[in-house]
């Protein structure tokens, strides 16, 4: 294949990832895209990271070897594309360590989903099955990145992502049909959840007013992944019996989804490191790495 | 085959894996919590197949493992410590690496061949396990709190093992039997006060409903 020309100049850089165009590692890139680029990847491996935390103290819980085993096959998947992710930003100039760094000392992000406490076997089932929906439809925006190597990298992601999806849909079935109280569980965890979860993909700024979206690191406004969210969920948790907590929610007949205006407040203030559970999460990161420093000196000595 | 032994063999496994689990988000390095991960994993899949031969075709494996009272469980006390701590950590997964070669090996000799035949399937996933807990001794071989750790542990390695089998424990770690007088209270039959608490963890979900309930 011959080598395409990337221009090196903002404007027409921008003209040509706008029109398709791709980017690889070693091409030149406006520093502007260089630093959206690594704050967006980065987020993305502290979430994969960070969304473990939560799911840990349930592995020690589930209630069949079935579940344990498909919940640990869940975080090993997950670890796995927070290296895979991290490498990329390393490629972009920012080494893992420092965002790992970073990440413990409160100064980078992790998605709003991550901040909020897990209280029963119901929010499990809906993490695995709702939660990783709104993001596999995030992450299927970027299948088409500007940025190749990430957009490559998100191949092997969406696809393990899809089965994630499939088995919180199993563990939410699985309560539904069950007794009346695990069918109470399902609907107090989806109460509990809807609100971060329509936050999940961000306020409804106009694309093109979305950095992410000009420079075409994602391919989707916010508000278009929200309404694909509602499309392809609210009729398989009503299939399911339960009730989503927003009585405005309905579709017009044109086919877009109204609904309760989010809590954006919430969101900032939680993203920004002050969700219920950030501080702890955090503290139990920096408690281990901390404790174990002296094993990746001895590593690193080697 | 002796039935005591398969399910020392599966709570041994089952209660492991789940330990391991503990370092979930927090190992040392990501490519450290992929790896407990993977062999937690593999861990508790081991327990599953062995509690499924147990109870056999009809039977059921979770409620083998979960549902008995604390005195039917027939885990080594090496694998109910609670040891968030990564030299302890590492000194356990070696010593019970070799242990539980020890006593695969002789499984696969035994004459009921659906027995056999699971312990070579497990031993064909443990030799990988073996390989990652070699790895980690070489590397964390010559620091004092290693050498500290595999000390403190080893008179719980050698209780994992019956009698017969722990002169051969000795000589592939190169550590000394310990007299019985040491190896009072780290013997299998016996339990630390570190189980209950992680029997109650790890039921609490199971338990919140009644029995045959399904999840």
């Amino acid at each position: 294949m011959a080598a395409v020309e990337i221009p090196r100049d903002e404007q027409a850089f921008l003209e040509y990832v706008q029109s398709g165009g791709q980017v690889e590692t070693t091409d030149w890139m406006p520093e502007d895209y260089r630093k959206k680029l690594i704050k967006f990847i980065e987020m993305h491996g502290n979430s994969e990271l960070m969304g473990v935390l939560p799911e840990r103290e349930w592995i020690l819980r589930a209630p069949t070897l079935q579940r344990k085993l498909a919940l640990t096959a869940k975080v090993q998947d997950e670890v796995g594309h927070a290296q895979l992710i991290y490498r990329v930003v390393e490629d972009l100039g920012k080494p893992r360590e420092q965002c790992l760094a970073d990440l413990v000392d409160g100064k980078a992000k992790f998605h709003n989903v991550f901040h909020y406490p897990t209280q029963s076997w119901g929010d499990v089932g809906v993490i695995a099955w709702l939660v990783d929906a709104a993001a596999i439809i995030s992450q299927k925006a970027l299948l088409k990145c500007s940025y190749a190597p990430y957009a490559r990298i998100m191949k092997k992601i969406c696809w393990e992502e899809s089965f994630h999806i499939l088995h919180g849909r199993d563990v939410i079935l699985a309560m539904v049909t069950g007794t009346p109280a695990q069918f109470e569980l399902v609907q107090e965890a989806l109460d509990r959840w809807w609100g971060p979860l329509m936050q999940f993909h961000g306020n409804p700024i106009p694309a093109d007013e979305d950095p992410m979206f000009l420079w075409r690191i994602k391919s989707q406004g916010n508000e278009e992944a929200r309404q694909q969210f509602l499309d392809g969920y609210v009729p398989q948790i009503h299939e399911l019996g339960l009730t989503v907590p927003d009585p405005k929610l309905h579709k017009r007949d044109d086919g877009v989804w109204e609904y309760t205006e989010p809590d954006w407040d919430e969101l900032k203030h939680v993203v920004t490191g002050h969700g219920p559970k950030t501080e702890e999460r955090l503290a139990f990161r920096r408690r281990f790495l901390e404790q174990e420093q002296w094993v990746r000196d001895v590593v690193l000595a080697a | 085959m002796n039935e005591q032994v398969l399910l020392g063999l599966a709570d041994d496994e089952l209660v492991l894996g789940w330990r391991e689990s503990e370092w979930t988000g927090i190992a040392p390095l990501l490519e450290e919590d992929v790896a407990f991960s993977s062999i937690a994993q593999n861990e508790i899949g081991h327990a599953r197949a062995v509690y499924e031969l147990i109870v056999g075709e009809d039977g059921d494996a979770d409620a083998l493992a979960f549902d008995r009272k604390l005195d039917e469980y027939r885990c080594s006390p090496l694998v109910e410590l609670h040891l968030l701590e990564w030299a302890h950590t590492i000194a356990r997964r070696w010593l019970y690496e070799v242990a539980d070669e020890i006593r695969i090996t002789a499984l696969k000799d035994d004459p009921d061949t659906a027995v056999a035949g699971l312990a070579a399937k497990i031993d064909r996933e443990e030799a990988y396990h073996r390989m990652h807990a070699e790895m980690w001794h070489d590397r964390l071989g010559d620091e004092p709190r290693f050498q500290a750790a595999v000390e403190d542990l080893w008179p719980y390695a050698v209780g994992m093992l019956p009698e017969g089998l722990r002169a051969d424990l000795a000589v592939r770690t190169g550590l000394d039997l310990p007299s019985n007088n040491l190896l009072q209270g780290h013997e299998r039959g016996t339990h630390t006060p570190e189980l209950a608490p992680l029997w109650d963890e790890m039921t609490i979900v199971r338990r919140s409903a009644p029995t045959g309930a399904q999840w």
